[in-house]
């Protein structure tokens, strides 16, 4: 017979807090402005940023296999929610509803909290509003006025990318601005390890576009 | 619907036919009697630079249901699929098949081939046809940008998959359209000689089969031609194709209806 020891329940949850963490402080920082998302990633096929639905986008950091079967669910709700009403009625508040209250329940009741933060963007037209929902490794989910960042050094970041712009601007600007903020003052991120996705209407049904390298460098020039 | 989490073991994968199976998403089988055959003509034909397709515009039941139905939707923008069969089932069938294409590329960031696209209509048209009296019968073109040309494949009622070299019809004006096509068909054919083709096979069709809808100069209505080529899918605007048939039609009411000679 095993013996079960008692645990105060704060003692229980600043663990688990710690551990959560601990494990997406490992993962880089996503920037998210317009619609533009940004991250730092070294590789070229394991993304962070994705599409989710015509003007709905994905975009997690922690640890990858974790948040990536939160965007496969994502698509599936997406797309399922599409087909059984219609596409106007994908909404992004409820995808983001849906993640927080599983990210909660993991964090109080699973085996171990899911060492990840994710946001959903949703590119706003005559019906909905442009929506940044940023959602904790517990459940919180924050509606993000102008910009998000999510991950490990987020709080310094953010004070960058405050600092150096405040009012929307165009593209090009906002992601120079948003790079900048991920590199911080004495450092320069490669465009081979940016990843770059934003949400944009182009007179297309999908607005979601994932920028090329040379697509960024021109940007960034 | 909540949150769609699928253990490792039991995950569908970026098949949408197969998590929309296991949600409870997709029709039920039946058992039940055909209801509404909707009879039809679409042609597809290859051509130098991709795919040419024609389908006619009427819904038949045990009366004309519509005279403006879109029986050709482009799947994804290098693909257009035609139906033929029950109406609510191809209506269906086309949603499934756009949702799946992209759910895919999704899933996966990489999009499905052409002959990937092919094959996963299969197994769908094989459950539909062989469960229910609803048949339901695709017609799939496209341009395969890995071999740089246009590609047909046609199904048979279990779902078989053939690819065509030349061109494929489905509907119930089958027969003469594909003769139309068999005297006018060469391998050389340019956009606008198999656009011309496509469009005489059509007439042809409309002519003999009560179930297919001509050309309707009364409410201005004609059959959907669109090409699918590198520039993706492309429909001609309504006064295009409208012209198209009116020349036709003239030739036709010059010879006092006689289709024979140098093929009118």
């Amino acid at each position: 017979m095993s013996n079960y020891f008692y645990v105060a329940p704060e003692q229980l949850i600043r663990d688990r807090a710690e551990f959560a963490q601990k494990g997406i402080a490992r993962g880089r920082s996503i920037f998210e402005t317009g619609v533009v998302m940004v991250a730092e990633n070294p590789s070229a096929s394991l993304f962070k940023i994705s599409e989710v639905y015509d003007r709905i986008a994905f975009a997690g950091v922690g640890k990858y296999n974790e948040f990536d079967r939160l965007r496969e669910a994502g698509i599936r709700w997406a797309d399922g929610t599409g087909f059984t009403y219609s596409r106007g009625d994908v909404d992004a508040r409820a995808l983001a509803n849906y993640y927080a209250q599983h990210l909660g329940d993991m964090f109080t009741e699973g085996q171990k909290p899911l060492e990840v933060e994710i946001l959903v963007a949703q590119l706003g037209n005559r019906i909905r509003p442009t929506k940044l929902y940023r959602i904790a490794y517990e459940g919180t989910i924050s509606d993000e006025p102008r910009f998000a960042v999510l991950g490990g050094d987020a709080e310094t970041i953010k004070s960058r990318f405050a600092a150096s712009e405040d009012s929307l601007e165009p593209l090009s600007t906002t992601l120079k601005n948003a790079v900048a903020a991920l590199a911080g003052p004495d450092r320069t991120i490669e465009v081979s390890d940016l990843e770059v996705g934003i949400l944009e209407d182009r007179g297309e049904r999908r607005t979601f576009l994932r920028l090329h390298d040379d697509q960024v460098s021109e940007l960034l020039r | 619907m909540g949150l769609p989490l699928f253990s490792a073991s039991d995950d569908p994968g970026p098949s949408f036919f197969h998590f929309a199976q296991s949600a409870g998403l997709t029709t039920p089988t039946s058992s039940g009697t055909a209801l509404s055959p909707h009879a039809t003509t679409v042609i597809a034909v290859r051509y130098d630079q991709g795919v040419v397709m024609v389908g006619d515009r009427q819904a038949t039941g045990n009366y004309i249901a519509s005279r403006d139905v879109r029986k050709i939707e482009p799947a994804d923008r290098f693909t257009a699929l035609a139906i033929s069969g029950t109406a609510a089932r191809g209506i269906e069938f086309i949603r499934m098949a756009q949702l799946s294409f992209e759910h895919y590329e999704k899933m996966t960031d990489t999009a499905l081939s052409l002959e990937g696209k092919a094959n996963y209509l299969s197994p769908i048209i094989q459950r539909n046809n062989l469960t229910s009296p609803l048949m339901v019968l695709p017609l799939l073109a496209g341009w395969d940008s890995s071999q740089q040309t246009g590609r047909i494949f046609e199904y048979d009622g279990a779902g078989g998959c053939y690819e065509r070299l030349d061109f494929a019809t489905i509907g119930s004006g089958t027969p003469f359209a594909e003769n139309t096509l068999r005297l006018g068909f060469s391998t050389d054919l340019d956009r606008d000689a198999a656009l011309t083709l496509g469009a005489l096979a059509l007439y042809e069709a409309g002519d003999n089969d009560p179930s297919t809808g001509g050309p309707d100069f009364v409410r201005n209505i004609y059959p959907m031609m669109v090409t699918i080529s590198s520039e993706g899918f492309q429909e001609l605007d309504n006064d295009d194709a409208g012209e198209r048939f009116r020349v036709i039609n003239e030739r036709r009411t010059q010879s006092g209806g006689v289709a024979g000679g140098s093929l009118r």
